[in-house]
């Protein structure tokens, strides 16, 4: 497994947190041996890679992306051992760890800014970004809006100020310091050398400020990714890096350097428009964001995703978007948070099982590596009266029973309650009663990845783009070699008829991916297709 | 010699007598047939003025103009006037086919004469009754037009007009009715001809300005006068 | 149900990519190259700024023309096949074209942009001239928003008008609309106007457009179609028109497709206008104003000496028309000098309708009546610009009530007169 060359172009990743999947020990916190125990349901799923949340010790006033200890596991969690095991266990059974770095920003309550904060002598006071006034680096934007005011946050032990992009419990690291930068380089080289097989790099565009700048994406920044995976790429070949970096496709692609940067990245800006797509029954926002996506390096892949533990961001968008998914995606202002919306998939969704399988289409066949976050392959809920982000972190639903399966502790000692509304509860959404049904979503999902992992065009294909008149089908056609893949996708909720333009495949007869029946050969009229309310289909193209 | 004479003339008298005993039934038969016929010929024209009442036979004759035309000439209303002539041509026609009883030598050749005339005339009087139709509304059709154009003399066109289509029909009318035909073929033709010629010569020179300036209107844009006078309608 | 036989296969294509949308905006066009671009660019903004995310379609009915009208309609097309468009969207802006016929024919443009409206299940058709240069983005939301938003099936149009402008909007057609459909619609012959969905498909259903005055006046049919309906109306502000350039003012045409519709639409309407006493208001929504200055000439001596030479030269027509009364005391006015020179509101109001019952009754064939019309109508028009040369607003609105109110005043006479037999 170690070592394969581009593995994270045919991954499936499952995203999760440690806290919230399985509670081995029923103190009501999800664990690693928990985890461990999870891992049969995982490899069952399909999917070949987890990413996990962070789990190093913390305060968890950011839900773990405070870090105070950067090399071992939270208590909470289990040992380092417990990890160890883990890894061993997800390794025999083909799947990949990948795991948080939050190389920006630590807890205040790190030992690191302890001694920083202590003294303007102490040896690691320049490791921490700190000033004598608020007022540098000014017209950098706040990212944490709802909370935050300033980028500067005042500490009365050191009386000056020290910078912070997220939330002011989270000092921002300072990446001019090249001890830094070698002990943040230790970090990962402590990881890599238990076996994880990457990394996700949290906040990456922001390790480095300058002034006159609106200190996101500078080329210190680049240079200091590019250190990293030189020495990675030496030192442990085949790791992956990932970068979170919510921006425009145009900025982002800089993060992919010349193939010597981040291997992935987010394609944050599609995810916010797949979902307006869909409601507005338009594939324009979904056409024109991937029309704007520079090519990328060949090693290189995006990830996609539909939903995730943050908020449902709609930083990337115009005002009029904003505007129209507020309103259409939540109309209640709770569910409102830092320019995003916190909800579920199947929330978003109304629960409407065609629009879930429609979006998961999309998410698996477009070009890029598909991420799922835990509990949207059952179609969880979700609970915005939780606060922040916790509403989508709530616990897993295994099955009807107790604490939905999740934990033996009492109920009142979960760290998070679970999900309890006759709709999307437990004893009515949980994996027990779906890997019974053949039909469940599930069971879909389990069907869908199988066929994507199946075929390698998706990860690794091209992708063109059919415009066909009718504005409700968004189709492509992705190639690899000699493999063809047609995919036609109806984003309305009425039923549709479009024809496309196949000219150039023609001769080719097109076999339905999921049921494999023949559909007729392409000939040199528009090939007419009738498509039912959020209908897709998979075609391969076959020459026989 | 006196006794020759009484009985010549008593001969000549019971001759006579005779003849009237030979032809009184078929006098007799005429007038039931003339009776009959008259009889017939007021049903049809009632039936007749029934029908032109229903189709409103009157307004059409008064919208191409023949009702005013005959109220001048002090004539019954047009409604009256074809019933009474479907009389007159039934009864005529039932008289004459009495009169052919009569056996008179000569006679019937004449007689199924006016029979086979009676199609030509009654379609030469639909020819002409349409005509009128059509001078009416062309007439007035022109009248409008040129008035609401500007035309300088509207009226003139509009007779000219009129005039022309009465001229055709009427020449059309004679030549059914088969009377002077080329008389009335050739006269029309003179005429019509000769308007023609007039008017183009008229154009040609002696209305070089005119002509120019009615061509100026119809095919250039309107002089300024004329921009100041059309309010915006709509 | 929609005129099936109306749609080429082409445009019932293009119709099916469109799919089901909120808002049509349609556009009859004929070799409208000229002006359409202002026009386009209007609704294009006026789409974008009040209706981002509805599903709006503009649909060209064009009668052959032979410029590149159909390509700039087609222009304003927004979807993501025209990159590096500088025009944000949030939803594709399909924008088609169908060539119905050779000639213009604005029954079947209005057919087939009504027919596509509903096919489509549009919740509101807009109607907008391609030669309204003046338009502005803000007349989409004015004339759609009470269609779409406030269910109101008609939205007819309020222009800022100058003086002398709609002279026989202002002295035949709303005076007449008003007394006899007893509704206050200032404009009932609107370049542009919105329609419901539910107001398009009735109106398709019973064939108004292919009776006569459907087939006349198919706009003007529509508000009358609406007015005798169950149907809510209303009128909108919009702004001012453009100017009418030279010589472009066919008025025999204009007076056929307004009063000629107008006329006959009273015979088959007559149970429901009838029985109507007087006239009620109209919602209106947003304020008319005039435009300032009036620097139209109209030579009146002109005027006159159409009046009175049509007077002449057409008496023997008006005679079968008008009353001898009324054609005596038309002789007398158009013997007037200029200066003297007043067509009255009550004779005026007698006139038309005289010409409404000859019409009904058709005296003389019903399009020699119209016409004959028209030289009359100068002569009113000569009145009206003597009374509202020097006049405020407001003292040209008064003038404008008190002809209503003659109208509405002699309607039974219209109805004596409407029963007599010639």
């Amino acid at each position: 497994m170690k070592g394969e060359a581009g593995w994270y172009k045919h991954a499936v990743i499952y995203q999760v947190h440690v806290r919230t999947f399985s509670d081995a020990n029923d103190d009501g916190i999800g664990d690693f041996p928990g985890l461990a125990q999870r891992l049969e349901y995982l490899q069952d799923l399909g999917v070949n890679a987890i990413w996990l949340m962070p789990f190093f010790p913390s305060p968890l006033r950011d839900d773990g992306y405070d870090i105070s200890d950067y090399k071992s596991v939270h208590p909470s969690y289990g040992t380092l051992e417990d990890f160890k095991k883990f890894l061993s266990i997800a390794h025999e059974r083909g799947i990949r760890v990948i795991i948080e770095m939050i190389l920006n920003h630590t807890s205040d309550q790190h030992p690191w800014f302890q001694e920083s904060r202590s003294s303007l002598d102490n040896p690691k006071r320049d490791w921490y970004v700190w000033s004598d006034t608020d007022s540098k680096y000014r017209g950098t934007r706040i990212i944490f809006l709802d909370t935050e005011m300033s980028n500067w946050a005042w500490d009365p032990i050191s009386k000056s100020y020290y910078w912070h992009r997220f939330f002011s419990h989270q000092p921002d690291l300072n990446y001019d310091n090249p001890a830094v930068r070698e002990e943040m380089w230790q970090v990962m080289k402590f990881w890599l050398e238990l076996g994880v097989d990457g990394f996700r790099l949290d906040a990456v565009p922001y390790l480095i400020e300058r002034e006159g700048t609106n200190c996101e994406n500078l080329p210190e920044t680049h240079a200091i990714i590019r250190d990293l995976r030189k020495r990675i790429d030496e030192q442990f070949p085949g790791v992956m890096l990932l970068a979170e970096a919510n921006q425009w496709p145009a900025d982002l692609r800089p993060y992919f350097g010349d193939g010597d940067e981040f291997h992935m990245a987010f394609h944050f800006p599609l995810m916010p428009r797949m979902f307006m797509g869909v409601r507005l029954e338009d594939r324009k926002p979904i056409t024109e964001i991937l029309q704007q996506t520079p090519e990328i390096p060949a090693a290189c892949q995006w990830c996609l995703f539909l939903r995730n533990h943050d908020e449902l961001t709609l930083e990337m968008v115009t005002d009029v978007e904003r505007d129209y998914m507020y309103d259409i995606y939540a109309h209640d202002k709770v569910m409102r948070l830092n320019l995003g919306i916190r909800r579920r998939l199947a929330p978003l969704l109304d629960n409407d099982r065609r629009r879930i399988e429609l979006m998961n289409g999309m998410l698996m066949s477009l070009p890029g590596t598909p991420i799922i976050y835990y509990g949207d392959e059952i179609g969880m809920g979700d609970n915005i009266y939780l606060g922040d982000r916790n509403g989508v972190r709530t616990p897993m639903q295994w099955n009807g029973g107790w604490n939905g399966g999740f934990s033996a502790a009492d109920p009142e000692r979960l760290y998070s309650p679970p999900i309890l509304n006759p709709v999307y509860g437990y004893q009515a959404v949980n994996v027990l009663s779906q890997k019974r049904s053949p039909h469940s979503l599930l069971s879909w999902m389990r069907h869908i990845i199988e066929i994507r992992r199946s075929n390698p065009v998706f990860g690794s294909g091209s992708i063109e783009f059919l415009y066909p008149a009718n504005h409700r089908i968004l189709a492509y056609v992705r190639q690899l070699g000699k493999e063809t893949i047609l995919v036609v996708n109806n984003l309305s909720s009425a039923a549709q008829a479009v024809e496309l333009d196949l000219r150039q495949y023609k001769g080719n007869i097109l076999i339905e991916m999921f049921g494999r029946n023949i559909f007729p050969r392409i000939g040199d009229l528009p090939y007419l297709l009738t498509m039912g309310p959020y209908q897709f289909y998979w075609f391969r193209l076959r020459r026989i | 010699m006196r006794e020759i004479i009484v009985n010549e003339l008593t001969q000549a008298f019971q001759q006579m007598a005779r003849d009237i005993a030979h032809y009184l039934p078929r006098l007799i038969v005429m007038l039931i047939i003339a009776l009959i016929g008259w009889v017939i010929a007021y049903l049809l024209k009632l039936l007749v003025r029934s029908l032109l009442r229903l189709t409103k036979f009157s307004k059409l004759s008064e919208n191409s103009g023949a009702a005013q035309l005959l109220h001048q000439a002090a004539l019954p209303s047009s409604t009256e006037l074809a019933s009474r002539f479907v009389f007159w041509v039934a009864w005529v026609g039932f008289v004459l086919l009495g009169v052919s009883v009569l056996g008179i030598a000569g006679l019937q050749e004449y007689i199924s004469k006016f029979f086979f005339f009676l199609p030509r005339l009654f379609a030469a009087c639909v020819i002409f009754f349409f005509g009128l139709v059509a001078a009416s509304f062309f007439s007035r059709a022109a009248l409008l037009t040129a008035v609401n154009a500007n035309f300088r003399s509207p009226r003139m066109l509009s007779l000219a007009v009129r005039f022309i289509i009465v001229t055709f029909s009427l020449s059309m009318t004679f030549e059914v009715l088969g009377v002077a035909e080329q008389t009335m073929l050739i006269a029309f033709a003179t005429v019509f001809g000769a308007a023609m010629l007039g008017l183009a010569i008229a154009f040609g020179l002696g209305g070089q300005d005119l002509a120019r300036k009615f061509l100026e209107r119809k095919f250039t844009r309107q002089n300024r006068e004329e921009r100041e006078d059309e309010l915006s309608p709509l | 149900m929609a005129e099936e036989n109306l749609l080429t296969d082409d445009f019932l294509r293009q119709l099916i990519n469109i799919g089901e949308v909120d808002i049509v905006v349609g556009l009859s066009t004929h070799n409208n190259a000229r002006t359409i671009q202002p026009v386009i660019a209007a609704i294009q903004a006026g789409i974008l700024k009040c209706f981002p995310r509805e599903r709006v379609a503009i649909i060209n009915a064009d009668g052959g023309s032979q410029d590149d009208t159909i390509e700039q309609v087609k222009n304003a097309s927004i979807d993501d096949l025209r990159r590096g468009s500088k025009v944000y969207a949030l939803r594709t802006l399909h924008s088609i074209s169908v060539q119905y016929g050779r000639i213009p024919d604005p029954r079947r443009a209005l057919q087939t942009i009504f027919s596509g409206a509903d096919l489509l299940r549009a919740r509101t058709c807009v109607i907008v001239s391609p030669e309204t240069t003046t338009i502005e983005p803000d007349w989409l939301q004015r004339l759609a928003r009470p269609a779409y938003h406030d269910n109101f099936d008609l939205v007819c149009p309020i222009y800022q008008r100058q003086k002398f402008e709609g002279a026989l909007v202002r002295n035949l057609l709303y005076p007449m609309t008003r007394s006899i459909y007893g509704s206050r619609i200032r404009e009932p012959y609107g370049s542009e106007f919105a329609i419901s969905g539910r107001l398009v498909s009735d109106f398709l259903s019973n064939g108004i457009i292919d009776q006569d005055w459907g087939r006349m006046g198919p706009e003007i049919s529509v508000t009358i179609f609406a007015l005798t309906g169950k149907y809510r109306v209303c009128q909108s502000s919009l702004g001012a028109r453009p100017p009418s350039s030279p010589g472009t003012h066919d008025m025999v045409t204009a007076v056929r497709r307004t009063v000629g519709a107008l006329f006959a639409s009273l015979d088959g309407n007559f149970p429901f206008w009838s029985s109507l006493r007087e006239s009620q208001p109209v919602p209106t929504i947003g304020t008319a104003s005039a435009l300032p200055d009036d620097t139209v000439r109209i030579n009146r001596k002109r005027l006159l000496d159409m009046f009175a030479n049509g007077v002449a030269q057409i008496e023997p027509v008006l005679s079968s028309i008008l009353s001898p009364s009324l054609l005596s005391e038309l002789r007398r006015i158009a013997a007037l000098d200029v200066d003297n020179f007043d067509y009255p509101e009550e004779l005026w109001t007698r006139t038309v309708f005289e010409f409404a019952a000859s019409y009904h009754k058709s005296t003389i064939n019903r399009d020699h009546i119209i016409q004959a019309l028209v030289p009359l109508y100068r002569g009113r028009s000569l009145t009206f610009v003597i009374e509202n040369r020097d006049g405020s607003e407001e003292e040209i609105e008064r003038r404008e009530e008190s002809l209503c109110a003659n109208f509405e005043r002699l309607k039974p006479f219209l109805l004596e007169i409407w029963a007599e037999r010639k």
